[in-house]
């Protein structure tokens, strides 16, 4: 265990000295958040009406987290990085090292999202209490206690995006198939709360990562309830051990597949 | 002069035509990306379809007027990425000092360096545009008026992307701020103009072109105006006469790594 902490703290170091640059990407995040604003707005008819459950306020607030953890998570490291190195052949180098290859890019990951996920935290708290008003219902006591099912939500996100890239191992590229995961977060979890969907999907929609990796931890972090709590913590342990068996399967099934050129 | 241009045009299209071909190498990957980028786009349905659910217009735009909206930024957003790629890794090209490949070329620098690469998964893009017309409001006429405005809004796009990575001929640190403005114009033309107001609306066709990329041809094809036809046709020129100016004024200022590379 020590090896990836030792990963970690040194990619961490690495990323503090591009703070700069991910600043940069706030640009981005204010205008998508921006747009949204605007959008609710125009959606809620009256201020103090009611969208599937939600306030204007809550909805917001409620992509402004999800967003939040799609800026503040997106890396390379995860997906264009593990997809070159098994089709560059890099793999063959790290996996003889002493530590096991997706490990090691998962504490390489975190060490990334560790400096990414609080700058964008802080951006997106200035942007709500400034532009959208704070949350009612907010206590810090039940943000202490949905902080660790955000930062499962972020590890399982990983963990999916991990074994789809470990997935050049059979097809040349890898991202089509992270498009769809991708765009099956946005659209469904990130964009809108999982309750403004048909009734009937609803249930299903809660056996997909969706419910553990983005609606989650923001539905707890803008209207905790212990129950919920309960409920999002159990199903996120349920995926980590799904999503991590997945992972060390994939990649022993890979492995075996790779052979070298020498060169 | 026309011979030169004739040449020059040739000269284009047969690079983009090899861009093309190579990335067919793998015909697998080729089609999966092509297909896969039009399903991803598609998914963008959902979305809409839950926000009509909750109201019958949205900015003044109904069903059917935003999914052309979303074709048309599809298809404008595709064409430009097939035909001028590398237009949008151009600060790459000139902080590294990888432009000398293409200043020794005996043809045009700027459309040597715009049709250099393409990417294969925006013909999904493209394609997605065209599809979508015709599922939701296909007429002959829309559609040809799709067709004109998918190339000034390539043009548009190129030339803005051009602009800002221009930029980088002045200031090395411009590059995250040209491509997170070059991508704020896919963001914006995505949701209907009626949503924003005020000073945003300024913005959103003065300062990010996408007011006359996109929302003016939308405008257009759902009610025809030769006005306003006009207006987007001039302004798309003038955008581009600007970005061409800007990028030569700036190869004035631009100096050679010394880096070993070449055009084939």
């Amino acid at each position: 265990m020590r090896k990836y902490v030792v990963i970690y703290r040194s990619v961490l170091i690495e990323n503090l000295q591009y703070a700069g640059n991910v600043a940069m990407g706030f640009i981005s995040y204010f205008i998508i958040i921006f747009i949204f604003i605007h959008l609710w707005d125009y959606m809620y008819a009256s201020p103090d009406s009611l969208i599937a459950g939600y306030t204007k306020e809550q909805m917001i607030w409620y992509v402004m987290i999800t967003e939040m953890i799609w800026f503040g998570t997106r890396s390379n490291t995860i997906t264009r990085q593990v997809s070159a190195d098994i089709r560059g052949g890099n793999i063959a180098y790290l996996m003889n090292k002493p530590y096991h290859y997706t490990l090691y890019i998962l504490a390489r990951y975190t060490g990334e999202w560790s400096i990414r996920l609080p700058m964008y935290a802080a951006l997106s708290t200035l942007i709500g209490l400034t532009m959208v008003g704070g949350l009612a219902s907010f206590r810090l006591v039940t943000f202490l206690a949905a902080l660790p099912c955000l930062l499962l939500g972020v590890t399982i996100h990983a963990l999916f995006k991990l074994c789809i890239s470990l997935l050049s191992f059979w097809v040349e590229d890898a991202n089509p198939f992270q498009w769809l995961y991708d765009k099956m977060i946005l659209v469904i979890g990130t964009i809108f709360p999982i309750e403004i969907f048909p009734d009937a999907l609803q249930p299903l929609f809660k056996l997909t990562p969706i419910y553990t990796v983005c609606y989650g931890p923001a539905k707890l972090l803008i209207d905790f309830s212990m129950d919920k709590y309960l409920e999002v913590l159990s199903a996120q342990i349920i995926y980590l051990a799904a999503g991590c068996g997945m992972m060390f399967f994939i990649y022993g099934k890979g492995a075996k597949k790779l052979y070298v050129n020498g060169g | 002069m026309s011979m030169v241009v004739k040449n020059e045009l040739r000269v284009c299209l047969l690079s983009v035509k090899y861009n093309i071909m190579r990335e067919m190498l793998n015909k697998v990957t080729f089609l999966t990306n092509i297909l896969f980028m039009a399903l991803n786009n598609a998914t963008f349905i959902v979305q809409w379809v839950i926000l009509f659910s909750l109201r019958e217009d949205i900015g003044g735009y109904a069903i059917q007027d935003v999914m052309l909206l979303w074709g048309l930024a599809a298809s404008a957003f595709g064409l430009s990425h097939i035909l001028f790629a590398r237009v949008f890794s151009l600060p790459e090209l000139i902080i590294n000092g990888k432009l000398d490949a293409y200043l020794v070329l005996p043809k045009n620098v700027l459309l040597s360096v715009l049709t250099s690469a393409t990417s294969t998964s925006a013909i999904g893009d493209f394609l997605y545009g065209l599809i979508i017309l015709c599922v939701f409001s296909f007429s002959i006429g829309k559609f040809f008026l799709f067709l004109l405005f998918s190339i000034t809004g390539a043009v548009i796009y190129t030339a803005f992307a051009l602009l800002m990575g221009s930029l980088s001929f002045w200031f090395v640190r411009s590059e995250l701020f040209g491509s997170h403005m070059v991508s704020s114009m896919i963001s914006f033309g995505t949701y209907p103009d009626g949503i924003f107001k005020g000073m945003v609306k300024f913005l959103l066709y003065l300062v990010i072109p996408i007011g006359m990329a996109i929302y003016q041809p939308v405008h257009i094809m759902i009610s025809f105006d030769a006005g306003k036809l006009l207006v987007v046709l001039g302004y798309t020129f003038l955008l581009s006469a600007a970005a061409v100016f800007v990028f030569y004024r700036g190869l004035r200022r631009y100096s050679s790594s010394s880096l070993m590379g070449a055009k084939v």
